[in-house]
């Protein structure tokens, strides 16, 4: 049952010439290696739009704000509510918080001298405790602007 | 003055074998093909570093509505750069045939918070309500001040 690769009298090879077989692959390889990691990733947000008539409004006392404040040397501090939380425990306050509630929604207002870097954590640390809503607090609005 | 004429048989052809060249020419098409539409719509920025992002399809097609914002505090829309106080409408005019009025941010980790606040200010008086934060996926295992071992 052997199969018997014998070349004819005019040297003449049998085997299948696998060669640009591997380059086309190996090009096909080289291009979805490009193309993978450029898919963009990101943290969704949403901007609150003011209200149409601002006098019907009334304040929902679930509201949960979360704010971060410029601290000493540039290194932020974070308030749930006005209460202050430890930057190490943040997550396990927002995970308390957000583990026993259906109304997922976080608004976060940062302090307007931060770097962007600690605001984008506490959208990544809201992202990861499960809140799908997130809403971005900016002075203007604030104001009523 | 005589012509040497070398005697190499019959079946010696002088044509230059094209067919290798050919290939790697068509293998190079392929490559800027679909290298040339991603090198476009880059303003260079350093992404924050998050854990939590999940990949965002449409922010990579060619009508995605990108704002960046740069570590000196210079604002982008899209490549071209522009000024808070035109961003609202030039976003306006972008997103008002558009059904995803999704507004993509870009910015640097390093940047003015504040900026962000204002270019967000401004988009949203063009009516956006839905934004994302583009950022990258941290990679080295070392957690940024302040987190304790989440890897």
């Amino acid at each position: 049952m052997s199969m018997s690769t014998s070349s004819g009298p005019g040297g003449l090879s049998s085997d299948m010439n696998v060669t640009p077989f591997i380059d086309i692959l190996l090009v096909l390889l080289i291009i979805f290696m490009i193309i993978v990691p450029t898919t963009p990733k990101g943290l969704d947000a949403l901007v609150p739009q003011p209200p149409k008539n601002p006098q019907e409004s009334k304040p929902n006392p679930l509201t949960v704000v979360l704010q971060i404040a410029n601290g000493a040397n540039g290194i932020p501090s974070y308030k749930i509510n006005n209460e202050d939380v430890a930057t190490n425990d943040l997550r396990n306050k927002l995970n308390a918080i957000y583990s026993i509630r259906a109304e997922k929604v976080l608004f976060i207002q940062g302090d307007p001298n931060l770097t962007f870097a600690p605001v984008a954590h506490a959208f990544d640390i809201a992202h990861a405790v499960g809140v799908d809503h997130i809403g971005v607090i900016t002075p203007k609005m604030q104001q009523g602007q | 003055m005589a012509i040497v004429v070398r005697n190499e048989g019959k079946k010696v052809t002088s044509d230059i074998n094209v067919t290798p060249m050919v290939d790697v020419m068509l293998v190079l098409l392929i490559i800027f093909m679909v290298i040339t539409p991603m090198l476009d719509q880059k303003v260079n920025v350093t992404l924050a570093q998050t854990d939590s992002a999940v990949a965002m399809q449409d922010a990579s097609k060619q009508d995605a509505v990108t704002v960046a914002v740069t570590r000196d505090n210079k604002v982008y829309l899209g490549q071209d750069q522009t000024t808070l106080a035109n961003l609202g409408t030039a976003v306006a005019t972008k997103i008002q045939n558009k059904t995803d009025k999704t507004v993509y941010f870009r910015a640097d980790a390093r940047s003015h918070y504040g900026t962000v606040e204002d270019a967000i200010d401004a988009v949203r008086t063009a009516g956006v309500e839905q934004i994302a934060f583009l950022t990258d996926n941290r990679e080295s295992n070392q957690p940024p001040s302040g987190v304790a071992g989440n890897q």
